[in-house]
C-alpha cells in the first residue's frame, strides 16, 4: 500500500504501511459498518444458546451489549458534565507541579522534540 | 540457594555493590541477575516461616512462605526484573539502587510474618521509591516527591502507631487476620487504605506517579499498591466495609480518566480504579473472592506495566505523554502500538486476555454473595476501564488526529520487555489454570463458558460502538491542555489557603495587641517619667533651709506624741 496519502508510506515501517489504510476517512467508515455489524451479529448471537443467567434481566437478548453502550455513553457524559467543574489551566498548581514542565526532563531521548511549549 | 531469611536481603546487598560496578554494561547485567536471585532464595522452599527470632520478648519472623505471601513474592520478582529491563538504557545509579531498594522492600513487606518487619519495610517502600520522582530533578518533580513522601510516611507513622496499640492490647505483634474492632486495628487499616489509594486518600497517586521518570513510573505502579493490597488480603479479609470502599474506587476514578490529558495520569487513575476490583475482592473474604484479588493483582501488575511502558516508550522517543500533543505514531511505532493494545486489551478483560479471567473470579464472587449493586458497579467500572485504558490510551497515542512526530521505534530492549510482558498476558488469558494452579484457594471456576465470553464481547464491543459514535458525531471530549482539581485541591490550595488566612488573622491580632499594650507601656512610663524625671515634682532640687524646716516639723511630732 505505496497510495498513503502524504505520500510517506515509503518511509514507514512495513507494519505499518498494512495498517495505513485507516488513515483514509471512507476506510473509518468501512471500519465503523464492520465494527456496527459485528455488534448486531453478537446481538443476535444470544438467540443461539442457552445463556447461563444469574438474575432474570439477563435473559433480555443483547441486554449486555444494550447496557455497555448506555453505560458508555453516561460515564462520557457525566465526565464532560465533571470537566465543566474541575477544568483549570495548565499552570494551575504551579511552580509546585509537573503539569507545565518540560516532560523530556523524566528521561526522555535527547533527540526527542517534546510536545507543544506550554502558554 | 542458602536460607537467608529475606529475599530483600539480596536486594539491599545489590543495592550497596551496583554503584561501584563498572562498565555499565555489567551493571545492568547484575541488576537484571538481583531479580533472579531473589526468586531463587524462596522459589523452591517448602512453606513455613523463615529467619525467626526473637527481639525484646517479640517474635519476628522475616520470611513466612506460604500461597498467599508466594504468589505476590513471584509477581514482584516478575516485575522487578521487567522494570530493570525496561530501564535497560538508565545510566542514572540513584534510580538503579532505589528501584532495587524499592523492589527489595516489597518484597520484604510482603514476606513479613509479624507486623514490626512489616513497618520496617512498608516504611522502605516509601524512602525508595520517592527517588524515582526525584530522579526527575526537576522544581516541581521535588515538591510532588515532598507531598508523595509526606502521605507515604504518614501511612507509615500510622501504622506504627496501630502496632503499639495493637500489641499492648494483644501481646503479640504476629501478622495475621484482624477485625476493626479497636483503635489499633482501625489504624492498621487506615495506613493500609493510605498506600491502597481509598477513596479520598488516593491522590498521592494520581500525584507522584506522572511525576516520576520513563522508567520510575513502571517500577512505581508495581509494588507500593499492590502491598496494600496484599496487607488488606492477610489482615482484614472478609470486612464488609471493604466492598463499599472497593466498588467507589472502581467508579469515581473513571470520570476522572476520561477527561484528564496526561495519559500517565490516565493510566494512575485506571490503576486506583483497578485497585478497587481487588479491595471488593478482599472485602467479600470468600474463597473464589480471595482468589479473585490475588489472580487480578498478579494480571494488573503485568498489563498495567505494559500500559506505563508503551506510554513511556512514545514519551522517551517523542518527548511528551499528552494526549494533546500526540496521535499518529501508529506510523512510527507499531511495534510499541501493538503491545500497549494488547496491554489495553488485557485491562478491558476482552476473552483470551490476563484481564478475562481474573476480574471474572471477582464479579462472580459478588454475584453469588448476593451483592447485587457492587456486581452492577462492577460491570459500568468495566465499561470505564475499556473506556479510559482500553480505547483513550491507544487510540489518543497512536491514531486519531496525526500530531507530525516521526520517530523511531521504541529501543530494542524496552521492546523486549513489552514483548515479554504482552506475551505473558496473552499467555495467561489463553491457559488461565497457569495462574488458577498457583493461587492460594482451590480453583473451581471456567471463565470460558459460551454465555460469558459473549456477554462480555457484548459488553466491550457495544461500549466500542458507543465511543466510535461519539467521535463520529464529536460528542467525544476533546483532549485539552489541563488540569483537573481532584481531592487534593483540599491540601494543595483550599488548606494553604484557610492556613493563610489564619495567619493573616493572628499576626492582625499579635499586632494589635502589641500596639495597644505598646501605648499603655508608653503612657504608663510617661506618666513615671512626670514624677519621677529631671522636671518631675519629685526629681526637682530643694533648698536646704526647707529640708531643716521638715526635720525641725518631725522632731516636734516625735515629742508631741513621746508625751501624750
Amino acid at each position: 500500500m505505496t497510495d498513503h496519502p502524504n505520500g510517506e508510506g515509503a518511509g514507514m515501517p512495513p507494519l505499518a504501511r498494512l495498517l495505513s489504510f485507516i488513515d483514509k476517512p471512507h476506510n473509518v467508515t468501512r471500519v465503523f459498518y464492520l465494527l456496527l455489524a459485528v455488534c448486531i451479529a453478537l446481538g443476535l448471537s444470544d438467540f443461539l444458546y442457552h445463556k447461563h443467567a444469574y438474575f432474570a434481566v439477563e435473559e433480555f437478548p443483547a441486554i449486555y451489549g444494550i447496557f455497555g453502550f448506555i453505560a458508555y455513553v453516561t460515564v462520557i457524559f457525566l465526565a464532560k458534565g465533571l470537566r465543566l467543574i474541575i477544568k483549570r489551566p495548565e499552570d494551575y498548581y504551579e511552580p509546585f507541579a509537573i503539569d507545565t514542565e518540560d516532560e523530556r526532563a523524566a528521561g526522555s531521548d535527547p533527540e526527542a522534540t517534546g510536545g507543544k511549549p506550554h502558554a | 540457594m542458602p536460607e537467608i531469611g529475606t529475599p530483600a536481603l539480596v536486594y539491599m546487598i545489590a543495592a550497596l555493590v551496583v554503584p561501584f560496578v563498572r562498565p555499565a554494561m555489567l551493571r545492568q547485567l547484575l541488576l537484571l541477575a538481583v531479580p533472579v536471585l531473589g526468586l531463587l532464595t524462596f522459589w523452591q522452599l517448602p512453606y513455613g516461616t523463615y529467619g525467626a527470632f526473637n527481639l525484646m520478648n517479640m517474635h519476628i519472623g522475616l520470611m513466612r512462605l506460604d500461597a498467599l505471601s508466594y504468589v505476590f513474592g513471584l509477581i514482584f520478582s516478575l516485575a522487578a526484573f521487567l522494570a530493570l529491563l525496561y530501564a535497560w538504557h538508565v545510566r542514572d545509579t540513584v534510580q538503579q539502587v532505589a528501584t532495587l531498594l524499592y523492589a527489595g522492600a516489597g518484597l520484604g513487606a510482603v514476606f513479613a510474618a509479624d507486623l514490626v518487619t512489616l513497618f520496617v519495610f512498608w516504611e522502605g517502600t516509601a524512602l525508595a521509591s520517592v527517588f524515582l520522582i526525584w530522579a526527575r530533578r526537576t522544581e516541581g518533580a521535588y515538591a510532588t516527591g515532598m507531598r508523595y513522601l509526606i502521605v507515604q510516611v504518614g501511612s507509615g507513622v500510622i501504622l506504627l502507631a496501630g502496632i503499639v496499640l495493637f500489641y499492648r492490647e494483644t501481646g503479640s505483634i504476629a501478622f495475621s487476620r484482624m477485625d476493626l474492632e479497636s483503635p489499633a486495628t482501625w489504624a492498621i487499616f487506615l495506613a493500609f487504605g493510605i498506600k491502597c489509594a481509598f477513596p479520598l486518600l488516593h491522590n498521592w497517586l494520581q500525584d507522584a506517579y506522572p511525576a516520576a521518570t520513563i522508567t520510575g513510573t513502571v517500577t512505581l505502579s508495581a509494588f507500593t499498591t499492590k502491598l496494600a493490597v496484599y496487607a488488606l488480603a492477610r489482615g482484614f479479609p472478609g470486612t464488609e466495609l471493604l466492598i463499599y470502599i472497593g466498588a467507589t474506587m472502581t467508579l469515581f476514578p473513571v470520570f476522572f480518566a476520561a477527561v484528564e490529558n496526561n495519559l500517565r495520569r490516565v493510566l494512575a487513575y485506571s490503576l486506583n480504579n483497578q485497585l478497587g476490583f481487588m479491595v471488593v475482592g478482599v472485602g467479600i473474604g470468600t474463597p473464589l473472592a480471595l482468589n479473585g484479588t490475588v489472580a487480578h493483582a498478579f494480571c494488573h501488575i503485568l498489563y498495567k506495566a505494559l500500559l506505563f511502558m508503551s506510554v513511556g516508550a512514545v514519551m522517551y522517543r517523542t518527548g511528551t505523554s499528552k494526549a494533546s500533543e500526540l496521535g499518529g505514531l501508529y506510523k512510527s511505532m507499531p511495534l510499541t502500538m501493538i503491545f500497549c493494545v494488547v496491554g489495553a486489551m488485557s485491562i478491558s478483560a476482552f476473552p483470551l486476555f490476563s484481564g478475562f479471567i481474573s476480574k471474572s473470579l471477582i464479579l462472580s464472587a459478588s454475584a453469588d454473595t448476593g451483592h447485587y449493586f457492587v456486581w452492577l458497579a462492577l460491570v459500568v467500572a468495566s465499561v470505564g476501564v475499556l473506556e479510559h485504558s482500553g480505547i483513550k490510551i491507544p487510540y489518543f497515542t497512536f491514531f486519531a488526529h496525526d500530531a507530525g512526530h516521526r520517530v523511531k521505534e521504541a529501543p530494542f530492549h524496552m521492546l523486549l520487555a513489552m514483548g515479554i510482558t504482552a506475551a505473558l498476558c496473552i499467555g495467561l488469558g489463553v491457559f488461565p489454570s497457569l495462574l488458577y494452579g498457583i493461587l492460594p484457594y482451590a480453583v473451581d471456576y471456567t471463565p470460558y463458558t459460551v454465555t460469558h465470553v459473549v456477554t462480555q464481547l457484548q459488553l466491550l464491543l457495544f461500549a466500542g460502538l458507543a465511543f466510535a459514535v461519539l467521535i463520529r458525531t464529536g460528542l467525544y471530549p476533546a483532549e485539552i491542555r489541563s488540569v483537573n482539581l481532584d481531592f487534593d485541591w483540599t491540601y494543595r490550595r483550599l488548606l494553604p489557603a484557610i492556613i493563610g488566612a489564619l495567619r493573616h488573622v493572628i499576626v492582625g491580632t499579635w499586632r494589635f495587641g502589641v500596639r495597644i499594650t505598646m501605648g499603655r507601656v508608653d503612657r504608663f512610663v510617661a506618666g513615671i517619667y512626670r514624677a519621677h524625671g529631671p522636671q518631675g515634682p519629685l526629681a526637682r532640687t530643694w533648698p536646704t533651709g526647707s529640708m531643716v524646716l521638715w526635720i525641725a516639723v518631725l522632731l516636734g511630732m516625735t515629742l508631741v506624741l513621746a508625751y501624750i
